[in-house]
């Protein structure tokens, strides 16, 4: 299986005035071509901010610190983190695209809808004569709208604020697919919303997966998603790459405790509530991560060495977990 | 329902439609209102001694006596000592409400409305000149240093903004005449324009108009650049913290498109109300800058109506201009509303 | 020790420790970053100037037309005006009216401002309305003008008949900031655990809403400085009003009408009150911005 992205040891650092805050810490992940890789985590455990550095967009004062992002596309593969800012432009939207977490606010409130996918698409085609890009930037527009099932002549005078969240997140991906990507990160792309219109995009994001053969990156804290759509997950925890596998491997081994807490901490219609185990304790405080295993404190299996030292990346086979227990019983 | 109902519901829901609006214009005529009184006030406490020698003035020059130039003094100023206050300012207000400003005491009897209608002109000439090249000026400035807060550049603007609070905007123009009027030579020292050159559309006369409101004009952007731009860096700011802007850059926008089209056309909007303002205080600092230059305007006016205590001068410039201001205020309001899609289009 | 002297004790003690407390706050807020540390520095040898400053560089008026218009000298750092008097000494000498003007005004106007603000935040209702709408009036109307007009009909002489005509327009801003914060923070949940458990009014009035716009009152209080210095010499060069003839401004007025713009020999005399009043401005400037960084701390961009 093909990787189109490949993170190695990234470590993202958030540099504030009086000290700097590691968000992401070497964290090495594939993301295969033509599938949906799902990274899960709880808010502030970094998904977010590796996501955006893929495009080189992350908040500010976010920068990468160290790692390579390697992305392999149709030419020679490249290290998208030693890109100028002219060919970062020129990869933007082109290879990759994003649908941002609440799509909200993501768009320009004093420009049309249409407005702002002929911006992108002319800014990405400057070389067309101006009629030329005009039809054909319509003609895309109008195709991928229908495609969301919106009707193009309705929504594409509007402005952002008359569309509603759904309408609004439906947008969003379709602006995502305007200049045929290779892959689309998804930040949460259904956490505002209702369950019928989660079911509704769902539907929309697997046909675009399966018929256009277009790899997924979905960053969601939802396990049932997880379980549904993705066929890899990444599982991350205080900034750090705690198991990543298949969908299968993950759920069924349950090897690593965090990735174990998260499944079976979902509510399931079958069993009772009674069955149902939340992870005690609280995010970490990124600025005093917890010595050895970061997520040693909220651990029912914790041991004496989680407590001092970090576990290290232990595969099996393709399946990776960064746990002692892990170690222990390979050693045994 | 009966038809009257009927009419007086279809009233209520127009102006509970424009409620925000209705809001408005009562307070600002309210605040119009209480100008008017402190108008008012200040006629009544106009002293005897200004009759006397406004009378006397009328009777040595129409040859009239004493007497019959007392009476039509008071005829002409509107003073009547002896009437209740309640009868006066019903007076004051129908004189008001015909148009009529007053009479300036010190310049033979001539009416403040056409005072105004001479000086306005010069004073808005300035004004506006000055507005626009700070606006937009301060603006530009404003968007490019939030988004590159290092640059030298951004540091150049910041010590400029510094210097420029400390230094008020009298001082600055008191510095540019001494240098440039008085020692140099290079521009006029007074006037709005050549006395040599009549007045027309000619080429010359505009020219001249131009060239003798340079120093007033270079005055006031000077003082008020630091202050648009300070404007535009605290709403930019605030727009750069915006989701959209980060979207922007992932769509591969280049950073000139996103400065312009979404970091500060978004700025902007809320600076509009602030423009309206801005006129407002312009009219206020008039008064002082415009003596300084001697530029003729009717902020000179007033000034010097208020040392030579020419009482209806003052209050017609000062109604006048409270009415411009109050009116632009309630405009810009409604034209935000207007311009920001967002309140415009709410359902 | 007995039970009253232990009490006693206790008593002083804590209080040592408040005072010992709060000492270590102001000096935290005013000279805990470099732009409060010079702005408060610039504010305190100005006030040093004025209180000593007229018995080490004493000032008599007498006239000296011999001595007219001297170029800076080392007994004459700023040289000499029309009538032959020491510019320097004038201006150490205005040191203190300058002053008087800035903290007097500053004074009035937040005292009306907070309590209008306060009042109108916590008692609602008419009065609220009232005096939103006063607001709304004086921030509508041209100030410069009315300022004027006020000056003209009553006599504008001392710091505090300016003080009081100043206040009339700087109360406004303030009072509205004033009321929208108590508003914003009546309703925030820490007041209403207050209300439950039945505190007094003026513990809540006091304890609770008061620090909360202390630094937005301390930062405006320097504000206000500087406009009071700006209006009072913008006053003072139309003629309006009329301070101590040592006073800044009036220095600067003095020089104007005596032909300072036109004559080189006297631009020492002009300049020498401007840059004194800049650097004043400076200070005051630097410090509300220090102030801001320290009392209102933001997310820092590098």
């Amino acid at each position: 299986m093909e990787n189109i992205i490949e993170l190695k040891k990234v470590t993202i650092d958030y540099n504030l005035k009086k000290y700097s805050l590691r968000a992401v810490s070497e964290v090495s992940l594939p993301i295969k071509k033509g599938k949906v890789t799902a990274l899960v985590g709880e808010s502030g455990s970094g998904k977010t901010t590796l996501a955006t550095s893929i495009l080189e967009v992350i908040s500010s004062p976010g920068v990468v610190d160290s790692g390579e992002i390697i992305y392999f596309g149709d030419k020679v593969p490249f290290d998208i983190t030693k890109l100028s800012e002219h060919e970062l432009n020129a990869f933007r939207w082109k290879d990759v695209s994003m649908v941002f977490q609440g799509a909200q606010s993501a768009l320009n409130p004093i420009m049309t809808v249409y407005e702002q996918f002929e911006e992108t698409y002319r800014v990405h085609h400057h070389r067309l004569p101006k009629a030329k890009l005009v039809k054909q930037a319509k003609k895309k527009t109008i195709e991928l709208l229908n495609f969301v099932n919106l009707d193009p002549d309705r929504i594409m005078p509007m402005y952002p604020h008359e569309l509603s969240g759904g309408m609004k997140q439906r947008v969003m991906i379709a602006f995502s697919l305007l200049l045929n990507p290779k892959l689309i990160i998804l930040d949460e792309p259904t956490t505002a919303l209702d369950v019928i219109v989660q079911g509704y995009i769902f539907k929309i994001l697997k046909r675009i997966n399966v018929e256009m053969g277009i790899s997924m990156l979905l960053l969601t804290h939802d396990i049932g998603v997880v379980a549904e759509f993705a066929d890899y997950v990444a599982v991350m925890y205080g900034g750090k790459l705690m198991e990543y596998g298949t969908t299968r491997q993950v759920f069924k081994e349950k090897l690593h405790p965090y990735a174990k807490g998260l499944i079976e901490s979902t509510p399931s219609l079958l069993s009772d509530i009674d069955q149902m185990k939340p992870i005690k304790g609280s995010p970490p405080d990124i600025r005093n991560l917890p010595h050895g295993c970061v997520f040693h404190p909220r651990c029912d299996f914790c041991m004496d060495i989680c407590k001092t030292i970090e576990p290290v990346d232990h595969m099996l086979g393709d399946h990776l977990v960064k746990c002692h227990l892990v170690e222990e019983v390979d050693a045994r | 329902m009966s038809t009257v109902k009927r009419v007086l519901k279809k009233v209520w829901m127009f102006l509970f439609q424009f409620r925000y609006f209705f809001m408005k214009l009562g307070i600002s005529i309210l605040t119009l209102c209480a100008v008017v009184l402190l108008s008012f006030i200040l006629i009544v406490n106009m002293p005897g001694t200004v009759i006397d020698s406004f009378a006397m003035q009328l009777s040595i020059q129409r040859r009239i006596s004493m007497e019959q130039a007392m009476i039509l003094a008071k005829q002409m100023l509107n003073y009547d000592p002896d009437a209740s206050l309640i009868s006066r300012f019903g007076v004051y207000i129908q004189q008001l409400l015909q148009g009529n400003l007053g009479i300036s005491i010190k310049n033979n009897a001539k009416s403040v409305n056409l005072i105004l209608k001479e000086l306005l002109p010069r004073t808005l000439f300035v004004s506006s000149i000055s507005l626009t090249i700070s606006f937009f000026l301060g603006t530009f400035l404003g968007s490019r240093t939030t988004w590159k807060r290092n640059s030298i550049g951004s540091k150049l603007l910041d010590g400029y903004i510094v210097t420029s609070n400390a230094i008020p905007d009298y001082i600055i123009a008191l510095i540019l005449i001494t240098v440039f009027a008085f020692r140099l030579g290079i521009f006029p020292n007074q006037g709005a324009y050549d006395a040599m050159i009549l007045p027309g559309f000619t080429l010359p006369f505009i020219l001249s108009l131009f060239f003798y409101a340079t120093l007033p004009i270079m005055a006031y952007v000077f003082s008020q650049l630091s202050f648009w731009s300070m404007q535009m860096q605290g709403s930019a700011l605030g727009v750069l913290g915006e989701d959209y802007i980060n979207a922007a850059k992932a769509r591969g926008l280049p950073k000139r498109i996103i400065v312009r089209k979404y970091l500060k056309r978004n700025a902007m909007l809320p600076l509009v109300t602030q423009l309206a303002i801005s006129f407002g205080v312009m009219f206020g600092g008039a008064p002082l800058m415009e003596s300084i230059f001697n530029y003729p305007g009717i902020g000179l006016a007033f000034s010097q109506a208020i040392v030579e205590r020419d009482y209806y001068v003052v209050q017609g410039i000062l109604l006048f201009v409270s009415v411009i201001v109050i009116g632009v205020n309630l405009i810009a309001d409604t034209i935000y509303s207007i311009v920001d899609p967002r309140i415009r289009r709410s359902a | 020790m007995n039970d009253t002297s232990a009490v006693k004790y206790n008593f002083i003690a804590n209080l040592l420790e408040k005072i010992r407390k709060f000492f270590k706050n102001v000096v935290r807020v005013f000279f805990g970053n470099r732009r409060s540390a010079f702005g408060t520095s610039v504010i305190i040898f100005f006030i040093v100037l004025g209180v000593f400053g007229p018995f080490v560089f004493p000032y008599s008026t007498d006239i000296s037309m011999l001595d007219q218009l001297l170029p800076p000298s080392w007994s004459h750092p700023f040289g000499t005006d029309l009538w032959g008097r020491d510019v320097f000494r004038q201006i150490v000498a205005g040191t203190s009216d300058v002053l008087a003007i800035a903290f007097l005004a500053a004074i009035f106007s937040v005292v009306l401002a907070l309590i209008l603000g306060m009042f109108s935040g916590i008692v609602g209702g008419v009065f609220d309305k009232f005096i939103m709408f006063l607001t709304n009036v004086f921030l509508t109307i041209p100030s410069l003008p009315v300022f004027l007009i006020l000056a003209a009909l009553f006599t504008v002489d001392n710091a505090v008949s300016f003080a009081i005509i100043l206040s009339i327009f700087s109360w406004a801003g303030m009072c509205r900031s004033i009321r929208a914060q108590i508003i914003s923070l009546k309703e925030r949940d820490f007041i209403q655990i207050c209300k439950v458990m039945k505190m007094s009014k003026g513990h809540i009035i006091f304890k609770e809403l008061l620090p909360n716009v202390g630094s937005y009152i301390l930062i405006n209080f320097i504000i206000v400085m500087k406009n009071a210095i700006t209006g009072s010499v913008g006053l003072m060069l139309l003629g309006v009003a009329s301070f101590e003839p040592t006073n800044w401004g009036a220095i600067l007025t003095s020089a104007k009408n005596n032909g300072a713009l036109i004559n080189p020999n006297s631009y020492m005399w002009l300049f020498a009150p401007i840059l004194c009043i800049a650097i004043f401005q400076l200070g005051v400037i630097v410090l509300s911005k220090g102030l801001d960084d320290t009392l209102n701390p933001r997310l820092r961009v590098m």
